[in-house]
């Protein structure tokens, strides 16, 4: 079960040295049923990653709570799993030992962890591949690991935070494609962060469109192209119409905001 | 004519930097080099172009090695030498390690402190000799405090250095999965530091080898800097050749194996 409840989220960071503050998420409401794949886009520096990191715990709300399955998350824990843009592996770690880092942290035996880590390296596709180290793989190849590392925790909940964009756009949709697969045998929750409209669409149940900052949900859109996609869907014209829509709001948030010209200054 | 010849130079020059370019012909070029050094220093020792007493010469260095091998006072020496090293070096690496932790975790400690770590860091710690005698006596105790002194600094330094520079991504993941503080620090934070101490434990092998010889030649009753001492007064220069000779090839061994053990705890460093 992995039922998602944002109630009134929101975050303000203080500014100690200047006395100043800054809202970074205002009042999110969000409901996420079992099994739902959200994806979540919005301009740069909309907070949609400080969103993923509230519910991952590794940041405290200033307002409002996140319940998993009815009950308020209080910090990490295994039931929320993380996938990072950067991959975040440890270098000095081979595949299969950075995929048993978060059993490990669990707590659980060596041997124990040893057969779940070489199970989701399986389903990754990257068996041939456990006693390689992280910088002898490509970019989509450290990805899977990051992938197998979140899944092998059995969460109730995997947040993903651009996890596909520091890969090239071909490789991207292809990871795309896989995440499905995987994703369609057990139908884990998702939510998704991206700021590729495409990847958006060809991915969701329901895209939530965020406004520039401070961020809001302004649009929650259901997606209904029928399941499994194949990379193709792309080209129909239902894909258009989503493309469209999703493209005008984006815009407005955008111009709205300027914050096309702080993107270089935000990173 | 002009451009035709400056086009034959530029098509040598590429040729020989292709050659270099391959690690088997370069570790051949550079053995070439030593040899015709080798050659060119027992012409002019051996045919005597040079008093041999001041800058003998191969062949006599060799022999010489080996009678003093035989006679015992290599063994005897290097064992006393060997005893003041590892009595310093070992408690220099640990307390390094612990102090340069501190200084990485903790601003106060770090402000505390760093100038004078720096202010030791340059200065020429051999000047310290007299001093450490005076405190410590003329026995194997000051030499290794010498050892100590020289080798701490440099592990200090390069263990804040590489505490400071883990990545944060490799934090945040563990957190991510859960993990406590000291987890993090085990997990993420000393295995991502190993490289930068172990570079530090390596630059300070030469620094310490290079203050226990000094300290032995100042004062002290055996080890190898004593005897480099002893027969640099009756003019001879094969054995302080040998002797010298045996105190790099030992720093080199040591640098080695240092590198060999960083190669094996971080093989991300290695191919990249």
């Amino acid at each position: 079960m992995g039922a998602l409840l944002l109630d009134r989220l929101s975050l303000t960071y203080e500014q100690r040295s200047s006395g100043s503050s800054f809202l970074a998420l205002s009042e999110v409401n969000l409901a996420v049923r079992d099994g739902e794949f959200v994806t979540i886009v919005g301009p740069s520096g909309c907070g949609k990653s400080t969103l993923l990191m509230l519910i991952a715990a590794l940041l405290q709300p200033s307002k409002g709570s996140v319940r998993l399955n009815g009950t308020e998350v209080t910090g990490p824990g295994s039931d929320r799993a993380l996938v990072f843009q950067d991959f975040a592996l440890l270098p000095w770690r081979t595949v299969l030992a950075n995929v048993e880092l978060g059993l490990e942290l669990k707590g659980i035996r060596a041997a124990e962890r040893r057969e779940i880590a070489r199970r989701h390296i399986a389903m990754v596709g990257l068996r041939a591949f456990e006693r390689h180290y992280p910088h002898q793989l490509s970019g989509g190849m450290r990805q899977r690991v990051g992938i197998a590392r979140a899944l092998s925790v059995g969460p109730e909940v995997l947040l993903m935070d651009e996890p596909f964009g520091a890969l090239d756009a071909q490789i991207r949709q292809v990871m795309g494609s896989e995440l499905l697969r995987i994703w369609e045998r057990d139908r884990k929750t998702i939510l998704f962060v991206t700021h590729d409209i495409d990847e958006a669409i060809y991915l969701a149940d329901r895209i939530i469109v965020m406004s520039a900052s401070p961020g809001r949900i302004i649009e929650d859109i259901p997606v209904t192209l029928a399941r499994p996609r194949p990379l193709e869907i792309r080209n129909s014209p239902e894909f258009s119409v989503y493309r469209q829509r999703i493209w005008d709001l984006l815009e407005e948030q955008v111009r709205a905001s300027g914050s096309w010209e702080q993107e270089g200054a935000k990173h | 004519m002009v451009a035709e010849t400056s086009s034959a130079g530029a098509e040598r020059g590429v040729s020989l930097q292709t050659l270099l370019a391959h690690p088997q012909a370069r570790l051949l070029v550079g053995l070439a080099a030593v040899l015709l050094f080798l050659i060119a220093w027992q012409i002019v020792g051996a045919g005597e172009i040079v008093r041999s007493d001041l800058i003998s010469y191969p062949t006599e260095i060799i022999r010489t090695f080996f009678s003093m091998a035989a006679s015992g006072e290599l063994t005897t020496n290097a064992a006393v030498s060997l005893q003041e090293f590892v009595q310093g070096f070992v408690p220099a690496v640990l307390v390094g390690v612990a102090i340069g932790t501190g200084f990485a975790l903790s601003r106060r400690l770090r402000a505390m402190f760093e100038p004078l770590v720096i202010a030791l860091n340059t200065s020429p710690i051999i000047a310290f000799v007299p001093i450490v005698v005076v405190w410590f006596g003329v026995g194997l105790q000051s030499k290794s405090v010498m050892v100590f002194l020289a080798s701490v600094i440099p592990v200090i330094i390069n263990t804040t250095t590489g505490i400071g520079e883990v990545n944060e991504a490799w934090i945040r993941a563990c957190r991510a999965f859960g993990a406590r503080r000291r987890q993090v620090v085990m997990k993420a934070i000393l295995p991502g530091a190993l490289p930068s101490l172990m570079a530090g434990i390596r630059l300070s092998v030469g620094r310490a080898v290079v203050a226990l010889i000094a300290a032995e030649m100042y004062v002290s009753v055996r080890g190898i800097g004593r005897l480099i001492q002893v027969y640099s007064t009756s003019d001879r220069a094969a054995e302080i050749f040998v002797l010298v000779a045996i105190v790099s090839s030992f720093g080199f061994l040591l640098v080695t194996l240092l590198r060999r053990v960083e190669d094996w705890l971080a093989p991300w460093k290695r191919d990249s």
